[in-house]
């Protein structure tokens, strides 16, 4: 027997043990308690997540009421809107997406976490597929909250006081229905106000720059939504959508950007990699170009979008292929944009985690993406290599008929041209192998870059001499000094 | 320092006026904050006037001039009115960087490069948290729009009302060119929402004295024990337009500072700079407008409006007690 267990594996000698000490215990009336407390979930569960994300999540959860109340069809997002308020005191959101439906409340929307027999959406784009966004939100901000929904012509409301949240057991919260007017709801929708804000989270309500922080945040993670005509108002004034776009041009031989299009594992994926402007590459502001930080606009980088919502905006980072077989994210890339669209119907499909703010990095679809990704980026860094060594040559010229378009708008106007791959439901077309990238004039090979630092009084007096203005650009009074240098030296060669 | 910046206060009377704002700030702090006790850090142009004025109206004796041109460096040391004033050959920050305060500081970040306008707004930015409580902070930008760069004819269009060029939905209009390089220069401080309209001569200002406020307020998230209380801002042109916003370092519990300005006829906000643009007068229509009370009635003709397009008898009438008149002196 001794010999046998020694030959068994670790975790069956383990089994067996607690298999034979069993019999030697007997039950009593006694428990261990194993329920977790509030305060465990309440502080872990909000450590997830920052504060500008858990005010998109409640967000995420309005858009989700629209899509809910189409039934299936497509929705009309200027038939909604979407309010929300931040002041040192308190929070509210406001929306007329819908409502919650009663039997939803009771059972499954204030739950902690979602319960595996809730099969709402399972037919719709959503993505909110956790069911922990509002109370993580709640939780995150304040110790008092009341969430007030119409749905249809029921309306009621739920209060989360700071008592229930101080109590130790899991008591259900009460259900209380309006008995004034002005308790009730114009039309169907949601109403969520968080009152006894921690005082970390009423610091940042009252700041200008945390506004500034959200309202940008919701610019870019909702742009499609706000370009669709969703209304949405942070303190009193409406939020505009940031538009991320590249450059086509539109002559069929003019430059255009990078484009693919496939269905991989039920989710359509496309994909637009080009210039974001075709202004001369940062050479104008060299004094600038040497800040520290980085102060690239947020369209600069990977934008990435589920279902309409952008999960990430502007990445430059390892997660969308940076410094991964192609160059760290630098200045000289600020001119470059990638947008890539995840579109499916089954909202576990799509690479996106629980936060609904990150990649699912392992999924297939991301890591099939990704390829193609940093092959678009390839061809836009060669293209940055190739004039960074010509920064006065003026490229300009050859983008002069190009406009700016977001992703589904670049990816029409690219298809009709006779240089794209199509095969089966793929499409795809390289703008350097179809050969419409303008080359610099006179580019060589072998161009080196010379960069050198003197003290303004000199350059102001070699520029006088050259120009006779004592402020022209100090490229170019280096340039015409090389210039000097090279004819003298050819001369005394020849 | 640029050539422009070394022109004589008698050619620039907004930028006098602004410089008369600021001490004036400062000598209506000077009893609560003991202000003699600071020290004065800031750039003083071949001339050094400013330290001469704080120094002569506040006592301040303990003065850093920094410079980083070498030739005007030498001519500060020659043209230093009081012994006290220590020149420095460096950059405001370097020189910045290499201090260890003890007593709380007066600085003046004149910022006239609109090159580097991000660094420069984020390095004032971070000295709220770096100096004593009780500092006073200010700045000066460059606001220059197109400073922002020119566009070439064939990049934009135009765009009056409800008339366009035809190319409208394809290219920008010089604002909202304007409004992609700002926006590219200053990143995450950008203004969310900031139209193009703020691109303009007239508005540029007051965008950059919105990013300038969000700076401060990300920075200020940072720290429990201070909170930055505003007090001057103003947007002037003289030649270039420059804007200008300086604040106080207070305790968070600290209202006094507050009440002190709320109570100042000059006070003013980032949100709502003073506008100055003063009309040239002679000395008989600026002795007329003093004395009158009903100026147009005296006066038959209209007063030019200049590029800023405020009413220039308002504008005298704000500032009149501070305008300056300068004459000519036979030495």
């Amino acid at each position: 027997m001794q010999e046998q267990m020694e030959r068994l594996p670790a975790s069956l000698t383990l089994k067996r043990f607690h298999a034979e000490s069993t019999p030697m215990t007997k039950p009593t009336a006694d428990h261990a308690e194993a329920s977790p407390t509030k305060q465990f979930f309440v502080s872990m569960r909000t450590r997830d997540i920052n504060l500008a994300d858990a005010i998109l999540d409640l967000l995420d959860n309005c858009l989700d009421g629209a899509l809910r109340l189409a039934n299936g069809n497509s929705v009309d997002y200027a038939l909604h809107f979407v309010k929300i308020e931040l002041t040192a005191d308190r929070f509210s959101i406001e929306d007329n997406c819908g409502g919650i439906p009663r039997e939803v409340a009771k059972n499954y929307a204030f739950k902690m976490g979602r319960e595996p027999d809730d099969d709402r959406d399972s037919d719709t784009e959503t993505i909110g597929m956790y069911g922990v966004g509002m109370k993580r939100a709640i939780f995150k901000m304040g110790r008092e909250a009341l969430v007030r929904t119409r749905y249809g012509d029921d309306t009621f409301e739920v209060p989360i006081t700071s008592a229930w949240l101080n109590a130790k057991g899991w008591e259900p919260l009460p259900i209380n229905e309006p008995t004034e007017a002005r308790e009730k709801l114009a039309e169907p929708g949601t109403v969520i106000h968080v009152h006894e804000l921690y005082e970390g989270v009423s610091r940042h309500f009252a700041n200008e720059a945390f506004e500034n922080e959200v309202r940008t945040a919701i610019s870019e993670h909702f742009t499609m939504f706000l370009q669709l005509g969703l209304k949405v108002e942070l303190n009193g004034k409406p939020v505009e959508p940031v538009l991320v776009e590249v450059l086509v041009s539109k002559r069929d031989d003019g430059p255009a950007p990078f484009v693919f299009q496939k269905t991989i594992d039920d989710v359509l994926v496309s994909i637009t990699v080009g210039l974001n402007t075709a202004r001369s590459l940062g050479t104008d502001n060299e004094d600038d170009a040497d800040f520290e930080g980085d102060r690239s606009s947020a369209t600069a980088g990977w934008t990435v979008l589920c279902n309409d919502r952008a999960v990430i905006v502007g990445d430059k980072s390892r997660l969308t292929g940076w410094g991964d077989g192609i160059p760290l994210y630098h200045p000289q890339f600020a001119i470059i944009t990638g947008i890539i669209e995840f579109r499916s119907k089954r909202a576990d499909k799509l690479p996106v985690t629980t936060t609904k703010r990150a990649l699912d990095t392992s999924s297939n679809v991301w890591l099939e993406s990704l390829v193609k990704m940093k092959e678009g980026m390839r061809v836009w860094i060669s293209y940055t290599n190739q004039w960074k060594n010509h920064p006065r040559a003026d490229q300009s010229n050859y983008w002069e008929d190009a406009r700016p378009l977001p992703l589904k708008a670049a990816i029409a106007a690219v298809v009709s041209r006779d240089a794209v791959r199509k095969t089966g439901d793929q499409v795809e077309f390289n703008p350097q192998k179809a050969r419409v990238l303008p080359e610099p004039p006179g580019k060589t090979p072998s161009s080196r870059r010379i960069v050198f630092s003197r003290p303004i009084e000199e350059i102001r007096l070699v520029s006088k001499m050259l120009f006779d203005v004592d402020d022209e650009k100090p490229g170019i009074i280096g340039e015409k000094c090389f210039e000097l240098t090279l004819t003298k030296a050819k001369k005394r060669d020849g | 320092m640029s050539a422009a910046s070394s022109l004589p206060y008698r050619l620039r009377p907004n930028k006098a006026v602004d410089r008369e704002l600021f001490l004036s700030l400062l000598t209506r702090l000077a009893p609560s904050l003991s202000l003699e006790k600071y020290q004065y850090i800031g750039l003083g142009g071949p001339f050094l006037e400013d330290f001469r004025l704080v120094h002569a109206r506040l006592g301040v004796s303990r003065m850093a001039c920094v410079e980083t041109e070498l030739e005007v460096h030498k001519r500060q040391l020659f043209n230093r009115p009081i012994a006290s004033i220590e020149c420095v050959h460096a950059t405001l920050e370097d020189y910045l960087d290499g201090q260890e305060f003890e007593a709380p500081a007066i600085i003046w970040f004149d910022y006239t490069e609109p090159k580097g306008i991000t660094t420069q707004i984020e390095r004032f930015a971070r000295t709220i948290g770096t100096v004593p409580l009780g500092s006073v902070l200010r700045v000066t930008l460059n606001a220059n729009p197109e400073s922002l760069g020119k566009p070439t004819t064939n990049e934009i269009s135009v765009e009056v009302d409800d008339s366009a060029s035809a190319d409208r939905k394809q290219k920008p209009t010089t604002q909202e060119w304007r409004l992609a390089r700002f926006k590219e220069r200053v990143g995450h401080l950008f203004p969310s929402g900031l139209p193009a309209d703020g691109m303009t001569h007239k508005n540029y200002g007051l965008s950059l004295l919105r990013v300038l406020k969000l700076a401060v307020e990300k920075e200020a998230l940072n720290f429990r024990d201070r909170r930055m209380v505003w007090a001057l801002a103003t947007h002037y042109k003289d030649g270039q337009a420059m804007v200008t916003a300086a604040l106080v370092v207070c305790a968070p519990n600290e209202r006094s500072i507050d009440d002190l300005l709320q109570g100042w006829e000059f006070h003013s906000i980032p949100d709502f700079p003073h506008r100055l643009d003063l009309p040239a007068l002679s000395t008989l229509e600026r002795l007329t407008m003093e004395s009158s009370e009903d100026v147009r009635a005296k006066l038959s003709f209209d007063l030019p409006k200049s590029d800023m397009g405020e009413d220039p008898f308002l504008v005298f009438r704000k500032f009149y007690r501070i305008y300056p008149h300068f004459s000519r002196v036979e030495l």
